[in-house]
């Protein structure tokens, strides 16, 4: 039927379309100093800067969600809950990403149901299935590979990303993107007020679903970059900045998706420098972001409060 | 059918609803009826199950038991058509997020911008149809609170607050308006502006329904009362339900039904030895 051959155009057109974009980026890259851009002169750190980029871009995008839907700890279940399909995805030999998928949506079902159906609730719920499947991961692992492998899975590689992960991240920023444009009023609602949404006829089991699926995609998208535990801090940090910053949804996440790119630009390009883990560098970036935006933040920052506390008791006095 | 034919059909009939919270019963056997172009109170201490009601209304929550129709078909289809505007109580609400007054009230229109052509549909909000944004405005200014559009929600005052949370029920032009509580905790003009409010929306033949604690008002503006906690304890006009000897009768309703749970008594008994 022709499919080894459309699966032959398919690979090319993607190898195309990574070629391309690389050579988009080394376009801006070169116009930088040189003692920046001489880290990118590599084909391994050209890749890596191509996948953190989007990684941080769709982390990015999808942590406004997380923050104001108070979600954090379910973005950490759901990546600890990839790592089992990691490891039986290999067993069986299939793409890790379709079993990661498989067990990151699992476990979020599940704890959606135990929360529903039984006494106990959903913090409790998601600490007993991630750790439970983290736990299944670990075992899993411990027999069928080596423990730098685990490491990597744990803690990210983004200096050794095959062309592969790279596609599928790839896929997963412009999947990321459409639904979140195309959904854009429901989503946003569904965060606001449920309440409302479900009251003007909006299928918000769907919504609810979509978006988890959404963030299992994203979690599976960035394991290679980050790696399981730390895509948790880019899932959290970038919307808590943003969210600091401005009173406008839109606003927020474009800025959002700004310290994702950018946490990811200068963490790799720190890291790089001075020979450190890359997923932890670019975590670190973006961490420091939120306690910059913590101080600084014209309108919710620390500094500011005080100021406007004094400037006031000042005037009262 | 023949009823709805001749307009007599209710704008919401509840028919033999049951609703409970893990398996303790907060409304049994509940049958009501609220009539096309009047204006309803819902009456009844805490803990009767108004709010539950409202969430079976709007959707958000499933009856163990019971039938919701709306003009005399199922209730999900006028919902889908935005033809049921649900305002929320100020806790229900995350003040936190980072959205505009005229953002918050806008939303109201997303149900209806569905029937919009898709390219619209993916255009910012300034770009919508003409008569979206006018159904804004003229909420936002029925409520007095344009001045207030570009304002984070989050910076308004609790009364600021209710109004724009009314506005955006108006916002949604819709033949029902299920309001909870929508006088608590309001300072007295605002109360007025609200009360001011329903009147003219009643008067232009939209069907009201709102859970209230406040009697004065209710028996000033309101045409039908009914009295809840956990069974309809009385329906009918505002003045024989709102009587003191009837409003007694319902504080005692639930003194008997606390006094039917164990831990609630047992409660009960430690405060009198205090």
């Amino acid at each position: 039927m022709g499919t080894p051959e459309m699966l032959h155009t398919l690979d090319a057109f993607s190898s195309t379309l990574v070629g391309g974009l690389i050579a988009a980026l080394m376009v801006l890259v070169n116009l930088l100093p040189d003692s920046i851009s001489d880290a990118f002169q590599y084909a391994f750190m050209q890749r890596a800067l191509l996948t953190s980029m989007m990684v941080g871009a769709i982390c990015g995008l999808l942590s406004c969600y997380v923050v104001l839907k108070r979600w954090s700890l379910l973005g950490d279940a759901i990546s600890h809950a990839v790592l089992p399909g990691v490891a039986i995805a290999y067993l069986v030999g299939l793409p890790f990403f379709i079993g990661a998928f498989v067990t990151g949506a699992l476990t979020s079902l599940g704890i959606g149901a135990i929360e529903r159906h039984t006494r106990i609730k959903s913090d409790a719920a998601m600490g007993i299935m991630f750790t439970g499947a983290f736990a299944l991961g670990i075992v899993l692992i411990s027999k069928i590979a080596s423990s730098t492998h685990l490491m990597h899975i744990l803690f990210g590689n983004v200096l050794g990303v095959q062309h592969s992960a790279l596609l599928l991240t790839l896929a997963a920023s412009i999947v990321a993107l459409l639904v979140v444009w195309l959904a854009f009023r429901p989503l946003m609602l569904y965060a606001f007020d449920p309440t409302q949404a479900q009251a003007l006829g909006f299928n918000t089991g769907v919504i609810h679903y979509g978006l988890i699926l959404l963030l299992t995609l994203t979690i599976v998208a960035s394991l290679e970059t980050v790696g399981i535990i730390l895509v948790v801090a880019m899932l959290i940090t970038p919307g808590a900045t943003a969210h600091l910053l401005t009173d406008r949804f839109k606003t927020m996440l474009l800025i959002s998706v700004a310290v994702g790119v950018g946490s990811a630009v200068l963490g790799l390009w720190l890291s790089y420098t001075f020979d450190v883990a890359s997923g932890g560098t670019i975590v670190l970036v973006a961490t420091s972001c939120f306690f910059l935006a913590l101080l600084l933040s014209p309108k919710h920052g620390v500094l500011m409060r005080q100021w406007r506390h004094r400037h006031i008791g000042s005037v009262n006095d | 059918m023949i009823e709805s034919c001749l307009g007599n059909a209710a704008a919401i009939e509840v028919k033999g609803l049951y609703a409970a919270y893990q398996r303790q019963p907060v409304l049994e056997d509940i049958h009501l009826a609220f009539p096309v172009g009047q204006w309803t109170a819902i009456v009844g201490p805490n803990g009767a199950g108004k709010s539950t009601l409202f969430h079976i209304l709007t959707g958000s929550m499933r009856p163990l038991r019971g039938r919701i129709e709306a003009f005399g078909d199922e209730i999900e289809r006028h919902r889908k058509e935005g033809s049921i505007a649900y305002m929320a109580q100020r806790e229900a609400i995350e003040w936190d997020f980072p959205i505009s007054v005229w953002d918050t009230v806008m939303s109201a229109r997303y149900g209806h911008m569905r029937h919009d052509p898709l390219w619209r549909q993916l255009l910012p909000a300034r770009w919508q149809a003409a008569h979206h944004l006018q159904a804004v405005r003229k909420a936002l200014s029925d409520v007095d609170m344009l001045a207030f559009a570009d304002r984070p929600i989050g910076a308004l005052s609790g009364g600021q607050k209710k109004r724009v949370l009314l506005a955006r029920a108006l916002a949604q032009e819709a033949r029902i308006l299920l309001l909870d509580e929508p006088l608590a905790g309001v300072d007295s003009p605002s109360e007025q502006l609200i009360l001011d409010v329903l009147k003219r929306e009643r008067e232009a033949g939209r069907t009201i329904v709102m859970v209230t604690h406040d009697m004065p008002g209710a028996r000033r503006y309101v045409d039908h009362v009914v009295l809840i906690n956990r069974f309809i304890r009385g329906e009918g006009t505002p003045e024989e339900m709102l009587s003191d000897s009837k409003l007694a009768e319902l504080a005692v309703s639930s003194i008997e039904q606390s006094a039917s749970d164990h831990a609630l008594r047992a409660n009960a008994v430690a405060m009198m030895q205090k």
